[in-house]
């Protein structure tokens, strides 16, 4: 409502006086972020910061609000000021930061943590095989090849002219991606065993992985592909290649550019999803992570390590992927 | 050449899958005595029944009796860690020889297991908050809202359908009716649910005696009412199908009870002697 005097043209005047200066948007965030923490319980951090042992309490909760909105509302700003490879630096050490603060917060034994970690990252051998970190490496590098095979042989089938390739092919597709990969891991488990294929249970989980990838890569080499233009293909058939000798030369080197991000996706997906094959009692990260959680009631120190266990692999296959996009990117990508 | 091949295939295929189906009498006995190894399932997530120390060693009240069962069998043991769902599901096909597991002989599961001895008991009861002041005895949480593991003796029991399927599993009567019933995964998510205030979301909770008694000691606020509701028997479970195993581990377990070797052992995890229905 516009009060009495105040004509659009005062209001103007108001504006401009207040928000069209260079600092008030910055007094404006300030507010907010003030408004915004003022409800939480500041009192750690308060106490902490100000030290005042004589101030009432809502005056301290209040000099804390204050204080700490400045500091994020002074971060912000320098990060503005700042290049860019410099601000992504900066965010990113900064939210690790809040992400310890987060984990500290708990109150964790981390004397527990580090008297159980060797066991969770797989260093040594149980019963003359790997376990924990170790182990989820080695079941996910076996699916990765073997469901990197299956989904170029499925993608092909579901290409191919011939009806039985084809159906073959989709009917395989169509149940993995269509199941839930813990059902498919019991089933390779429990059901294998009917028609007397007792399996243990590392190779199982292998396979069970390997099928459910398969399937979902399938259509990502099949997309990869058919994104080569088919003036490709007439090309090299001019040029007397066989047909073989056209996918496996001129085709696919030019799909895989395509296929590498996505499939690097599916991998980065498939190594947290090895944690499903802990009930098959593989003794890989998550399933080291929950038993020695549960054998001294340690269980949110066991679990937050073999979170940050898991991000540490995942990094790294981020970086391994980008690496390999980068070779195969050449002369098209910047 | 080719066809010749195809048929070879089949054929050993054939051969395969023929030996496959209901074990053999004394297959599983031979198969231990000549391999010189017991193998047993257990699941390392149940203190003080089994869990992993600090050297990433089995543990346990299950542990120890599994071992001494092989000793008394003259063979080694190794342990593997199938989830509880893929042990009482049967079929091992093998994978494993037995489950020292504390598992309840259950007339569903005698369908797909057979018990031959029975090594333990545990009494189930009721615990409320520590500051409840309306469940006095098992009969005043009738109507109330009671947490229980999902798929445990204690859900058939607060449903009054449990079945003991054991020789000498004492008798019981159900003292709790129309119980509200909240089930959970586990045992333990009903306790933790329990302790965040008396009927904030449960009255109460049902479950093992020394799993509240642990509970308890570890600082949750909370309180056992009365007697226990029933005494639940735990055996050692076999896969179907091999009398003569069964009857071995009848004798070793028999023994066990007979020379106190089962008492001191329930001592030593649970601080009393669980191994006599009688003595509760």
């Amino acid at each position: 409502m516009i009060g009495p005097g105040t004509g659009p043209h005062t209001l103007q005047r108001i504006w401009s006086e207040l928000f069209e200066r260079p600092w008030a948007p910055w007094a404006l965030v300030f507010v907010l972020c003030a408004a915004a923490l003022a409800p939480f319980d500041l009192s750690r951090v308060t106490g902490w910061l100000a030290g005042g042992e004589g101030l009432p309490a809502t005056v301290n909760h209040w000099l804390g609000v204050l204080a700490l909105s400045f500091v994020l509302v002074a971060n912000v700003w320098v990060i503005t000021r700042v290049r860019f490879e410099l601000q992504v630096l900066i965010t990113w050490i900064e939210l690790l930061l809040l992400f310890l603060l987060f984990f500290y917060s708990f109150q964790l034994s981390y004397e527990y943590i580090f008297s159980r970690l060797h066991f969770l990252l797989g260093i040594g051998l149980r019963n003359g095989f790997l376990m924990g970190a170790a182990l989820t490496l080695f079941i996910c590098f076996a699916a990765m090849i073997a469901s990197t095979i299956l989904a170029l042989a499925a993608a092909l089938g579901r290409l191919s002219p011939n009806g039985l390739m084809f159906g073959v092919s989709t009917f395989y597709t169509s149940f993995f991606r269509g199941t839930p990969l813990l059902l498919q891991i019991l089933l390779v488990y429990l059901g294998l065993p009917q028609i007397g294929i007792v399996l243990t249970p590392i190779p199982s989980a292998v396979i069970a992985l390997s099928l459910c990838y398969g399937a979902y890569s399938a259509e990502i080499f099949r997309a990869g592909i058919l994104a080569v233009p088919h003036g490709q293909r007439e090309a090299a058939r001019a040029l007397g290649l066989r047909e073989s000798l056209i996918m496996w030369l001129i085709v696919l080197p030019q799909a895989l550019r395509l296929i590498i991000p996505p499939l690097g996706n599916q991998f980065i997906a498939m190594l947290k999803d090895s944690s499903l094959v802990s009930v098959l009692g593989a003794w890989e990260l998550m399933y080291m992570a929950r038993t020695h959680g549960r054998a001294e009631f340690k269980y949110m120190e066991m679990l937050i390590a073999a979170a940050l266990i898991y991000w540490g692999m995942s990094a790294v296959f981020e970086l391994v992927q980008s690496r390999i996009e980068r070779k195969f990117g050449k002369g098209v990508t910047s | 050449m080719m066809r010749h091949t195809m048929l070879t295939g089949i054929a050993l295929m054939a051969c395969a899958l023929s030996p496959w189906g209901a074990l053999q009498a004394g297959e599983v006995l031979d198969r231990v005595t000549s391999k010189g190894v017991l193998v047993m399932s257990t699941d390392p997530e149940y203190p003080p029944q089994s869990s992993l120390d600090e050297n990433n060693e089995f543990v346990g009240f299950d542990i120890d009796v599994g071992r001494q069962i092989a000793d008394r069998l003259g063979v080694e043991i190794e342990f593997v860690t199938p989830s509880w769902d893929v042990i009482t599901a049967g079929r091992w096909a093998g994978r494993w020889d037995i489950s020292v597991g504390s598992m309840t002989p259950t007339a569903a599961r005698r369908e797909v297991l057979d018990f031959p001895a029975i090594y333990y008991y545990t009494p189930a009861s009721l615990v409320v908050q520590a500051d409840n002041t309306s469940i006095a005895t098992p009969a005043d949480a009738s109507g109330k809202t009671l947490g229980v593991g999902v798929a445990t003796t204690y859900e058939n029991y607060l449903k009054k359908d449990l079945v003991i399927d054991a020789e000498g599993a004492p008798p019981f009567e159900y003292r709790i009716d129309d119980a509200n019933i909240q089930t959970y995964d586990t045992d333990l998510l009903a306790l933790d649910d329990l302790r965040l205030g008396d009927g904030v979301r449960l009255d109460g909770a049902v479950t093992a005696l020394p799993t509240a008694m642990d509970a308890i000691e570890q600082g949750y606020p909370l309180k056992i009412v009365g007697d226990p509701l029933f005494l639940e028997p735990l055996a050692v479970a076999i896969d179907k199908g091999d009398p003569e195993f069964a009857a071995k581990l009848a004798d070793i377990v028999d023994a066990m009870h007979e020379d106190g070797t089962l008492s001191e052992l329930s001592t030593k995890w649970y601080g009393a002697d669980l191994t006599e229905p009688a003595t509760q």
